[in-house]
């Protein structure tokens, strides 16, 4: 009985000196980007330490982000190279992973973390007002709360297009009111609303439209 | 000679339990949760297809595999450009109209959370996750 456990023993031992020929640098990322920064992206530095070459089989972000790698789908032995991981448009607390498999006999998913708290400046409900064509052209109220950590004093609105008029109102608190009027519903008009704070590069949007009037089903 | 192999196999399967024990602990805090989403936000390829035209499809992949194929007809709504992607959305959306949200399989979060901003954020209503995603719709459409 002894031989057999012996031999199994010798052999997970030789298989851990075999893996991990492909070493990350680190496979946990925590990013902080400013309010203002326009990308929050992750790059996870790899170089293969081993005597063969590792070949990428898949790249998969469990969230959909996007990913990229630095390199061709070989790692020779001794090069380096870099997975990078883009948190996109999201926006809160965001712990996303990406599974790397390659062609290693050992180890061959690794699974990289990335952690990025995005701040959120402004938090706008609802981002879209709409109108039904032929509807009564009443107001409707875009409401706009500042995020905590920040300081916003003013904000500035302006459509598109000369179809919608927006009126900001302060509501307190970190708080502001957005009234939105259509000029008439009798056509199908959209327009975009930028939303700007003062003394802010960052931009953010809003959308109001007059649809078509539902079909009878 | 019978017991000493279910000794081993029983010494073997012990020697197992620990490196995976090990994994489950360490793991613990990396896996992807997918985000709740009550049944009845959930729709079936079969269900989603009964729509016709009154459901607007939404593909919440990346850029490029929405690229490489998607269902008929569907929009493009992920969130790596959710700022630029939104209003495109929008400007075909009526009232009355079912959104079906998919993504690529049935592990996958993407379509929970763009289902999640169009209800929020836009605050829209009839906003669906496909059950199994586009590899779901492939089986039933190819």
């Amino acid at each position: 009985m002894k031989t057999p456990i012996f031999a199994f023993t010798l052999s997970m031992i030789m298989c851990l000196g075999a893996r991990a020929e492909l070493k990350w640098e680190q496979t946990t990322i925590e990013l902080h980007p400013a309010a203002n920064d326009k990308q929050a992206v992750g790059h996870f530095k790899y170089q293969n330490t081993g005597k063969t070459p590792v070949h990428f089989k898949s790249v998969h972000a469990s969230c959909g982000c996007t990913t990229a790698q630095s390199q061709k789908e070989e790692v020779p032995p001794g090069d380096k190279g870099e997975t990078t991981f883009n948190i996109g448009d999201r926006t809160g607390t965001q712990i996303k992973t990406v599974t790397v498999e390659t062609d290693e006999a050992i180890n061959q998913k690794t699974v990289l973390t990335l952690k990025a708290e995005i701040p959120q400046q402004l938090e706008i409900t609802p981002n879209f007002v709409f109108w039904k064509q032929g509807e009564k052209a009443d107001t409707k109220t875009i409401n706009v709360k500042v995020g905590k950590d920040f300081t916003v004093k003013h904000i500035k609105v302006t459509s598109s297009t000369p179809d919608f008029q927006a009126k900001v109102e302060e509501a307190g608190n970190g708080q502001f009111k957005i009234d939105v009027k259509p000029q008439d519903t009798n056509k199908v008009v959209a327009s975009m609303l930028t939303i700007q704070p003062e003394d802010s590069q960052k931009v953010f949007y809003a959308t109001a439209r007059i649809t078509n009037a539902p079909q009878v089903q | 000679m019978k017991s000493s192999l279910v000794g081993q196999v029983v010494i073997l399967a012990a020697l197992a339990l620990l490196p995976a024990a090990g994994e489950a602990i360490y793991f613990r805090d990396k896996i992807s949760w997918r985000s709740a989403i009550a049944p009845s936000e959930m729709v079936t390829v079969e269900q989603a297809r009964g729509w016709g035209d009154t459901a607007i499809w939404v593909d919440a992949r990346p850029d490029d595999e929405f690229a490489n194929d998607h269902v008929p007809g569907a929009i493009s709504l992920n969130e790596d450009r959710w700022n630029e992607l939104l209003p495109q959305f929008l400007a075909v959306w009526a009232p009355g109209k079912k959104i079906i949200v998919y993504c690529s399989s049935l592990s996958c979060n993407a379509s929970r959370e763009v289902a999640h901003r169009l209800r929020k954020e836009a605050q829209l209503s009839d906003v669906f996750v496909l059950e199994g995603g586009w590899e779901a719709w492939l089986k039933k459409n190819r």
